[in-house]
Order: structure tokens, then sequence, then C-alpha cells
């Protein structure tokens, strides 16, 4: 066990050391000039040149890659161009809205996905299972802007009972969350469905109906519990998907989370701001995979960590 | 009829009347049971016995009100503890784990794995008994199996499937199928997925909670070396219909029918290599 987790932290470090060298490089070679996007319009050549200096990008890229380690060693990500002030701490600030949504979303999705899977396993073929599944694939290829501009009409403008933009209140948190949940839906009650299909045909309900367990034991206890090790998966990798930030999302109900930061460090070529980001949400999309690879035999006692793989 | 109890001696704990079942399929209507009566009474060990598909193990599903889709009972009746089972859907859920248990084929797969084999074992206790404590049912559950014969059941209470062998598992399996105080157990193939030496030790297991409990039992098998040493009276069944019923010695002795007298014929012996015997008359070859 000790020497798994040993080795799982030792593999995260390097996953994320190789995505922050990739980001690194690749910001780069990628066409753009962070010291025209920062420099007034009327800069010249020679203003333009001083700014490169005074960021160090005059520099050749493997010294800057070598700078760039060197700070990172010592936990100094850099300053942001745009905000004047330490790139980790313009993430941090941003972090906690972003994990508030990432939360807030899965909770919905789990509420509302989980006993919509199970309703469909249990009426499996039937007219109303086949209109539950053609709504929900509905909510997942509606695009994000959309849905979320149609909530926005209709709840903020149409009947303003809730905000359309920013975090001002709890409120606020309602309309994005719905629109991250609504895509994810389909996803995890088909997920759901599928699962308990199978452990609810399984000889072991057979074997547990025939000795009195009632229906309602033999779904939630047998047929969920024999499903959790795919469904805890299956969150748990959205979630770490949802924390990288929900771009669409954000950009429109101006959400003050990573999702909108990282499209504005991209428009400034914000180098600094950009890795902060990187290296803060692969970290914790890092973290929260190894979590979830941690829990799997709480929910399963036949995995043992360590053994396979 | 009106007081299951007081007419004991006279209504069998089982009575099946000319039960009919059909298989559902893409192909059509296969009728899969055609037509089979018979009675299980108490302490008494009634065994059907015949080759895959015979229609069998689907019999003694449709006693339990278990059948797997597709199959479904055209006409007849069960009766369990004179309670038509069939006719009153609601009847079979209500004597299932409490007049009648069931022990499965296949023990590997017969319990569920993310449990423990103490929870299983304990809810069966608290379905037929829920003024019982955790505690309590672990009390009876642990002494329940000892009476099965598993060893240090105090710390195989909290033991999952997995860590449990297939001879184990079946122990586990007559001792959660023996929770609910059940007048019958249905026995679906109890052995055949278990190792010789194991398959003995099980049949050893059962006829000796049979003598000491008067249980009475619906063994379904396709190996006349256990049907000989369980049954009572047996019921050859071929094609979904009995081809020969009666006492286990006469059917053993002096088969009638052809069938039978194939069925016999096809149990190994050890012994001299003789090719006489393997002449069977009415064999698919």
């Amino acid at each position: 066990m000790a020497t798994y987790l040993v080795r799982r932290i030792g593999q995260s470090l390097l996953a994320v050391f190789l995505t922050l060298t990739t980001v690194f490089l690749l910001l780069r070679l990628a066409p753009g000039d962070p010291a025209a996007a920062y420099a007034a319009p009327s800069a010249t050549a020679a203003d333009l040149a001083r700014i490169r200096a005074q960021f160090g990008l005059d520099e050749p890229l493997i010294a800057q890659y070598g700078i760039f380690l060197r700070d990172l060693c010592t936990g100094n990500l850099g300053t942001s161009y745009s905000f004047h002030a330490s790139a980790f701490d313009v993430v941090m600030d941003r972090l906690p809205y972003t994990i508030t949504l990432a939360v807030s979303a899965i909770a919905v999705t789990t509420v509302v996905a989980v006993p919509l899977g199970v309703w469909m396993a249990r009426r499996a073929d039937t007219k109303r299972e086949l209109g539950a599944n053609v709504l929900t694939i509905a909510g997942q290829s509606m695009p994000d802007f959309w849905t979320g501009v149609m909530l926005l009409t209709v709840f903020s403008v149409l009947l303003p009972v809730l905000p359309a933009s920013g975090f001002t209140s709890w409120n606020g948190l309602v309309l994005p969350t719905v629109t991250v949940a609504v895509l994810q839906l389909a996803l995890i009650s088909r997920l759901v469905r599928r699962e308990m299909t199978t452990a609810l045909a399984a000889p072991y309900t057979t074997v547990a109906r025939s000795r009195g367990v009632s229906e309602r034991a033999l779904t939630w206890q047998y047929g969920l519990r024999n499903s959790a090790v795919p469904l805890v998966t299956a969150l748990g990798t959205r979630f770490a998907a949802l924390l990288n930030g929900v771009v669409v999302v954000e950009v429109v109900f101006g959400w003050p989370g990573v999702g909108s930061l990282v499209v504005r460090a991209l428009e400034t070529r914000d180098y600094p701001l950009i890795q902060a980001t990187v290296l803060v949400t692969a970290t914790l999309a890092i973290l929260v995979q190894l979590l979830v690879d941690l829990a799997y035999p709480l929910f399963d006692p036949r995995v043992r960590l360590g053994k396979a793989a | 009829m009106t007081s299951p109890e007081g007419s004991a001696s006279m209504t069998p704990l089982l009575d099946v009347r000319d039960l009919q079942i059909e298989l559902v399929t893409a192909h059509g209507v296969v009728r899969a049971v055609d037509g089979v009566s018979f009675t299980v009474g108490r302490g008494e060990t009634v065994t059907l016995i015949g080759e895959s598909g015979s229609g069998k193990s689907t019999t003694a599903m449709g006693v339990l009100g278990l059948l797997p889709e597709g199959l479904a009972v055209l006409s007849g009746s069960v009766r369990i503890g004179g309670r038509d089972v069939v006719a009153d859907p609601g009847a079979a859920r209500a004597v299932r784990g409490r007049t009648v248990s069931l022990i499965p084929q296949d023990p590997m797969t017969a319990l569920s794995p993310v449990h423990t084999v103490g929870r299983q074992l304990g809810d069966a206790i608290r379905l037929r008994h829920p003024g019982l404590s955790r505690a309590q049912a672990r009390d009876k559950g642990i002494d329940l199996l000892g009476q099965v014969r598993i060893t240090r059941p105090e710390t195989r209470w909290k033991a999952y499937p997995h860590q449990f062998s297939g001879g184990m598992l079946q122990r586990i399996l007559i001792a959660i199928a023996l929770a609910g105080d059940p007048e019958l157990l249905v026995a679906d193939e109890p052995t055949s997925a278990l190792d010789a030496t194991v398959q003995a030790s099980v049949l050893d297991l059962l006829m000796e909670l049979q003598e000491r409990t008067g249980i009475g039992m619906l063994m379904i098998t396709h190996d006349l070396g256990v049907a000989r040493l369980v049954s009572d009276r047996i019921h050859v069944m071929k094609d979904g219909r009995f081809v020969e019923s009666g006492p286990a010695e006469r059917i053993v002795d002096k088969p009638a029918e052809p069938y039978t007298r194939a069925l016999l014929a096809a149990v190994p012996r050890l012994g001299a290599w003789d090719e006489d015997e393997t002449a069977v008359p009415g064999a698919a070859t």
C-alpha cells in the first residue's frame, strides 16, 4: 500500500512536470507576442524590445526554460504580465469559484442522474425509459453556450428570478450549475442504467430474491453497491474535468473562476499566468484521480491496490 | 386448506399440478415444461433428474416464481404450504425465504461480491426475525455457520465471498437458505459446480440437516449418483415431461423406460473398460 502510494505520487509529479514543460514549449512556439499584447498600440520596436527584456523573453528558449525550472523549485511561478501580481496568487484567488461550481455541478448531477439511472434500469425498454433517454441526450447534445443563454433568457430576463452574471449571492450559482449538470446527466444516468441492469440480472440478485429480499433492497443495496466502482470512476473523471474550469459556461455567466481567467490569460499571452493555471488545475485533476483510485477498495473488496498494474 | 398448519399432515409441502411453462424466443414459442405434477412432503427428498434442457431447472424456478425473462407459466398450479404461488405473485413473495429457500447452482456467483457473507447472512436472518438486532442476528448467524461446518465462523463473518472456496460458499449459501427456517429447500444442481470430493461433503451436510430438521427437499440434478444417494422419489424428465416416476430404489434398480436406462448407463464407473456398456439404446451419438 505504501509502495503503491509512493509510486502513484511519483507518477503524478512526473505527469504534472511533463504537462508544464509541454505547455511552456507550446506557448513559445505558437505565434503571438506577449510584448505586443502588453504594450500600447503606438509602441515602437524599441519599446517592444524593452518589454521583452523586462519579461526575460529575449533569452534563448533553453535559458528561459532553465529560469522557469529554477523559479518553480523555489515555488515562484512568476509575475502575471497583465495583473502585475504573483501569477500563483491570481489563480488561487479564482480557484474557490471554480471548485464551488464543480462541486455544485457534480452534486446536482449525482442527485439527479443516479436515481434517474436506477429508475431507467427498473423500467428498462419501456416507452417512459426511452423518453428519459431522449431528454437527457438532448441535454447533452445542446451546446453549453446555447443552454446557458436559454436559461439566462428564461430565468434572468423573462422571469427575473435569478442573477444573470457573476457571483454576488448563492443564487448566482444556480444557472451555471444547471448548465453544467445538464451536460453530464445523459452520461451518468445511462452508465447507472447499464450497470444496474447488469447487477439486477446477476445470479446473486435472483438468489437474494429467492430468500425474500425486497425489491427496494435489491435495487438500492445490492444493485447500486455493485454498480459503485464504474459510477465513482465516471463521477471522479467528470469532476476532475470540471476543476480545469468550464470555460464557456464561466464566460457566458461572467463566473469569476479559472476558466474565464485562462481565456483572458491566453488573449494577453500572459505566459506566467497560463503556466500557473495549468500547474494548479493539472495538480488538482491528478489529485482527484488519485483519490478516486485510492477509494476503489472501499467500493469493491476484490480490488487490491498495488497488486495490479 | 383453510389453515396450512392444521392440515399439515394431509397437505404436502409442495404440490405441483399440471405445470406448463413456455419459453418465448425469436423463433417462436417452446414448451419448456409440459404438464408435470408432483408433490414433496415433510422430510422427503424428491429429485427431478434429466439432461440439460429437459426443463428440470425451469420447473424449480417456476416453483419459486423466479423464472427469468422470456419464460412464463402457462397453466397449472404450484401450492407451497397450501398457497398457490402461480395464481398469486404476492404469495410467492411471501413464501420465499420463509416457507421455501433456494440453494443455487453456482455458489461462486450467488452472493453479492461487495457485501460480506456476514452482512448477507445477517440480513437473511433479520428478514425472517425483524425483531433481532444486528448483534443478535450475528450470534444466530455464527451458530448457523457452525452448523454447516464453517470453521472459525467468528473471523469469517467479516470476509467477502471471493475469499472462500466454492465448497465453503455452497455451505454458506445453505446456511443462508436455512436462515429463514424454511420448510422446503429447492436445491438446483447444488453440487454441479463443485469438485467431486467437495460434492460428497455438501450432500452429506444436506442429508444431515434434513434428518435433524425434517425439511422437505426438491433436488434438481443431472447426476444419477446424487439422485440415488439423496432421493426418496425420482422423476425422470425429458423434453419438459416426466418419462418415469417412482421410488428411488425402483428407478435405479428396475428402470422401466429406455431413457432412464440410458441415464443409468451414462454414470461413469470405476473399473475395467467395458466397451459393451457404452452401447446405449436411444443415446444420440
